[in-house]
């Protein structure tokens, strides 16, 4: 909603209340200031009247103009094609500074000399209005040659745009906003100067009738007037320009000022098309297919009220004979119609939903007075009225009550002052309560705490003071807290572990899924309005954006790359499941003095070491991998305790090279069962560890894990731990390979001796022998 | 005997020395030669020959002990000075990962509620129309659900719009009295510059008897919490309007980036929004029915949060997981 301070001002007495007060009370009584600016025509631009004008003796397009501006007359050249005698126009004189940068200066055009130029709007720094120079009026005042109009107020004034908050469609008119004004300043609106309307004396039942047998659920008004030369005059053409009303219809343009001002939707029809002939219009009210109010013509709909007109109905030139409508329907009734059956809605459908203003009596007057300022108008006698009969909602509410609301101690004479100014009735009031009548306009408010609220709007919170609740405590620790602590917990693990945390959207593209092979969500169950084709289904797994960032910090030179994501993703059935996804790309440090600037490339070993040390410790199992992101020979799940818990796999070299990646890994566990407990601390032994290494010769073709079994099974309770410390190939090997083993012994008793240690690792041998045909090398 | 004190003086390795102490001291060194002499010397002279010698043992042990402290010290200093490295050469960068700065925000903002005894209460991110809607006073024919551009499923059910649902699940699951906030992952059917499809919030709700929460308590928890995250900023309230909550405000901090004077960021205002809030609507009780109580809630973007903080000037730098952003906060 754009207002700006000299229009309220033609309303409210603004005189005395600085910009800055205006634009801070409006803020603090809920009226959100967007945009403010302030607008200025530049200095030395003058009002002057072409006294003379001459077709340029060497230029067709040119004129030579004498020009009066009250102090002296000045030959000026113009090319506008609208300059003529008598015309009142905008001079810039010698010294101006346009606000293209131009300086004005006498020149010589074609031979003539100009002293000054004739503005059109733009050139005045204005919203261009037609082509051709500024045509002034008396619209914007007393029209006195060589007043500079920097100093008239509609030239010199302050723009202010009003985020309006969805409740709030009483506010979306000049008199809405002056109302809100009016209890905010204590001021009363101004005398409006009424123009004085006056009828032709012939009836308006001659002219047309109104049949709405049944109607019962919109108000209506209308007059009927015959029109010629209609015109806007300049201060309106401006303002109309400010608010980029989108008409072109003269008589439009100027009923669309009239509802910007009074909130009353307002529409004109073309009489003929509610008559076959020469005969009087006959206007039909009844609900269309859909339920909605609709205003019919002798052949089809001319409107469906304040949501859309039929565009034969309307007047088409800026004269003839016309029929003047002014409309109310509640914004709740039309807002559940339109939901039921949405119908194509124009400009004014926006008010009627937010809540136009229902005195019509008003708007129409408002539209009749400024009909007769600028045209010629025959209006007949009378009006025709579709009523409705509506009461206005009381509301019963104490001052405790509000007070409770608010947390305060507001004074009931103040609360009475502000629902008063407001335009709220006090219907009765007895000791602390009062009911209150809620003018028509204000259809937002209907129980005690949006009472309450024009209270806070009005007093301003910030004249609240603040208090501090007191409540009882009590333990708020729950299980959706602790998953929070847990999340955090292991975020903290991976930042410090040197992972990156991202955030991605929880969409991704449905064809790059099922081309990988994921499983997305059943079609059934998917997005219904998707927002673009790359994000058209929810996510079934975190690898796919951690993919997507490793690549695009590739290509933005960061090949060295490890990211994290905590994340929701969802199965074939929608289910939200939390994920812990990484990606390592690149290397496993960076190029430093240590590595000579060449770092290795991340591997298996590497990344299984990183993603334990946030995990926990992790088992690794061939995958049976089911999507194609996984290279065939590097792909592992994840078990904790003997159960899978996710995968670790080296990227498949296609995938590799069409994200345009380095070697790169990627693993994802399932977040809810990491562990996430107290420890337990366990009885350690005193004595010192021993450690002794084994050389196997072991088949190329046999997995670790074979071979760690059977010495888990056969190993004795002082074998603390054992793992491999290396893996050695050799054409003197074979179809074998050598592979060490630490051991590292330890008992609760005693300090190992020599004798103890070779019986354990004779056990161990003997097992792996017997089981596997394994030897020592 | 002279000559002796000068060669140990001379010595210039630890291992050198060892000669000349059994040069010395040996069973056929110097010492053991002079006092063999003692036999053919002058039975009256012995004693003060001895005497004579045994000074000169003493001095030369001495001497020789301290030689080798000294040597000693010599070579762990040039072993040590082999070992010099330019320090200046190892400058290093940090190694560490870091946690991402909404979440981190998130995290903050979660501290602070959790240490005024708010309880976290998370919720599904897929919705139904009744808790994302209906029962937040937003029935379908609603104006302000022009507002919120939502995500739809084929089966009706939605991305949740805000965490509001989270509020109505914990009152139809609980009783009051309720302190409670949700904070989590949302969804905005909106991509441009300023707006992401998905961002973050952090909502929060307080019920407790009919009568005993105000908006003066709504203002007193939500000011001390933007100094908390902000530090010492002004704190402005203005009406506005929400379906759920009625009186409602939306709240504004005095400009970060200029102090108020007026600049970009604040279009020139000196404030920026950073918070909604309001007493609970009547009609969200009614949905959940509950009955005689009041309360307030408040919701706020910690992706704004975050930007406003860290002074992050692209919202949708935040969703690129792009190092070049990320590594800043180490």
């Amino acid at each position: 909603m754009i207002v700006t301070k000299h229009w309220l001002n033609e309303w409210i007495n603004l005189d005395g209340i600085t910009i800055e007060t205006l634009l801070q009370t409006l803020n603090s009584i809920g009226l959100e200031v967007e945009r403010h600016e302030h607008f200025c025509v530049p200095e030395k631009i003058v009002i002057g009247k072409v006294v003379a004008c001459e077709k340029h003796p060497d230029a067709d397009k040119l004129s030579v103009c004498e020009v009066d501006i009250g102090t002296a007359v000045r030959q000026i050249v113009c090319g506008a094609s609208n300059v003529r005698e008598g015309l009142y126009v905008a001079v810039a004189t010698a010294g101006a500074q346009m606000p293209s940068g131009l300086t004005i200066k006498p020149v010589k055009l074609r031979g003539v000399e100009s002293d000054g130029m004739l503005c059109s709007a733009a050139e005045i720094g204005l919203t261009e209005l037609y082509e051709g120079i500024i045509e002034l009026d008396s619209s914007i005042g007393t029209l006195t040659l060589g007043t500079p109009l920097c100093e008239i107020a509609c030239f010199n004034d302050d723009l202010i745009e009003i985020e309006l908050t969805a409740n709030r469609g009483d506010c979306l008119s000049i008199n809405g906003i002056c109302r809100d004004l009016c209890a905010a300043f204590n001021v009363d609106f101004r005398e409006r100067r009424q123009q004085k309307i006056e009828d032709n004396g012939k009836g308006i039942g001659r002219f047309m009738h109104v049949d709405h047998d049944g109607i019962a659920d919109v108000e209506l008004r209308y007059c009927a007037l015959e029109l010629s030369s209609v015109r806007l005059p300049l201060l309106i053409e401006l303002r109309l320009a400010l608010i980029e009303a989108p008409q072109k219809n003269t008589l439009e343009r100027l009923l669309c000022y009239a509802t910007y001002c009074s909130g009353v939707i307002l529409r004109a029809y073309c009489k003929a098309f509610f008559s076959k002939d020469q005969s009087s219009a006959q206007l039909r009210l009844a609900h269309n297919e859909a339920g909605f109010a609709t205003l019919y013509g002798s052949q089809e709909w001319a409107s469906i009220v304040g949501v859309n007109q039929n565009d034969a109905s309307r007047c088409s030139a800026e004269e003839g004979s016309v029929v003047l409508e002014a409309s109310y329907v509640a914004p709740e009734h039309i807002s559940k119609l339109m939901y039921q059956n949405k119908v194509p809605a124009d400009l004014l459908y926006y008010r009627t939903s937010r809540g136009s203003d229902s005195d019509l009596e008003f708007g129409m007057n408002i539209a009749l007075e400024m009909l007769f300022l600028c045209s010629d108008i025959s209006l007949y006698r009378g009006v025709l009225d579709v009523t409705l009969n509506r009461k206005k909602r009381l509301i019963v509410v104490s001052v405790d009550e509000i007070n409770a609301f608010i947390g305060d101690t507001i004074k009931k004479s103040l609360i009475v002052q502000i629902l008063q100014s407001l335009g709220f009735n006090m219907a009765k009031s007895s000791g602390k309560d009062f009911v209150i009548e809620v003018p028509h306009y204000r259809h937002d408010i209907v129980n005690k705490q949006d009472v309450a609220e024009e209270i806070v709007r009005l007093v301003g919170i910030d004249n609240i003071a603040s208090k501090p609740f007191v409540f009882s405590e009590k333990n708020r620790f729950n299980s959706d807290y602790e998953r929070y602590k847990k999340r955090q917990h292991y975020r903290h693990k991976a930042a410090y572990s040197g992972f990156f945390e991202s955030v991605h959207f929880i969409f991704n593209a449905r064809s790059t899924l099922e081309r990988l092979g994921f499983t997305c969500i059943l079609e059934a169950y998917d997005l219904l309005n998707p927002i673009t084709a790359t994000m058209d289904t929810l996510r079934p797994t975190l690898m796919l954006n951690l993919l997507e960032s490793a690549s695009l910090n590739a290509k933005s030179g960061k090949k060295s790359v490890a990211l994290f994501e905590v994340g929701s993703v969802f199965n074939a059935q929608r289910e939200e499941v939390l994920k812990m996804g990484f990606v390592l790309s690149g290397f496993v440090e960076r190029d430093t003095l240590r590595n000579a600037g060449k770092p290795s490339p991340v591997d298996f070993a590497y990344v299984a070491d990183r993603i334990a040390s946030v995990v926990g410790a992790i088992e690794l199992r061939p995958l049976r991998t089911a999507h194609a992101l996984a290279h065939a020979y590097q792909g592992a799940d994840i078990l904790q305790n003997g159960r899978v818990i996710g995968e670790l796999f080296k990227l498949h070299p296609t995938l590799q090279q069409e994200y345009d990646l380095l070697d790169t890994f990627m693993c994802e566990v399932d977040f809810e069962v990491l562990p996430y407990r107290l420890k337990q601390a366990v009885p350690y032994s005193k004595f010192q560890a021993s450690y002794r290494d084994l050389s196997l010769l072991i088949p190329q073709d046999m997995a670790y894990n074979d071979v760690k079994e059977v010495i888990e099974e056969h190993a004795g309770r002082e074998i603390v731990r054992f793992y491999p410390i290396d893996r050695y190939e050799d054409v003197s090997l074979g179809s074998d390979v050598s592979m060490t083993l630490r051991f590292v012994l330890q008992s609760d008793e005693k300090t190992l001796e020599d004798d103890d240690i070779s019986a354990s690792m004779h056990d161990i041998l003997e097992a792996l022998e017997r089981t596997l045909g394994l030897t020592l090398r | 005997m002279k000559a002796w004190y000068d060669k140990i003086d001379a010595v210039e390795r630890v291992s050198d020395l060892e000669a000349i102490r059994i040069a010395v001291f040996g069973k056929k060194g110097v010492l053991a030669a002079e006092f063999a002499k003692m036999k053919d010397a002058p039975n009256e002279d012995k004693a003060a020959i001895a005497k004579e010698l045994n000074i000169h043992k003493g001095r030369l042990t001495a001497l020789l002990t301290q030689k080798k402290e000294m040597l000693q010290l010599h070579e762990l200093e040039a072993a040590m000075k082999a070992e010099a490295i330019d320090v200046t050469l190892y400058s290093a960068p940090s190694q560490s990962g870091s946690l991402h700065p909404v979440m981190e925000t998130m995290d903050r903002i979660v501290e602070y509620f959790s240490s005024m005894n708010f309880a976290v209460y998370t919720g599904p991110m897929i919705e139904d129309d009744f808790h994302n809607f209906e029962a937040l006073n937003l029935p379908k024919y609603h104006p302000a659900r022009d507002m919120q551009d939502t995500f739809y499923f084929k089966d009706e059910m939605l991305l949740r719009t805000h965490t509001s649902p989270v509020q109505i699940r914990t009152m139809l699951q609980s009783q009051p009295p309720i302190r409670m906030i949700a904070p989590g992952a949302v969804f905005r059917r909106d991509y441009d510059l300023t707006h992401t499809p998905m961002f973050h919030q952090v909502e929060g709700l307080l019920v407790d008897e009919a009568g005993s929460v105000s908006f003066a308590n709504l203002k007193f928890i939500l000011e001390d919490f933007l100094h908390y995250m902000f530090g010492d900023v002004a704190v402005r309230f203005r009406p506005s309007f929400f379906p759920f909550t009625e009186p409602s405000a939306e709240v504004d901090i005095s400009c970060i980036f200029c102090e108020g004077e007026g600049c970009r960021v604040c279009s020139k205002t000196g404030w920026l929004e950073v918070l909604g809030c309001g007493i609970v609507d009547s009609n969200v009780f009614q949905a959940v029915n509950y009955n005689n109580v009041s309360g307030y809630a408040f919701g706020l973007g910690v992706e704004r949060f975050a930007m406003l903080i860290h002074r992050i000037g692209d919202l949708r730098s935040l969703f690129e997981g792009d190092v070049r952003l990320l590594e800043q906060f180490r």
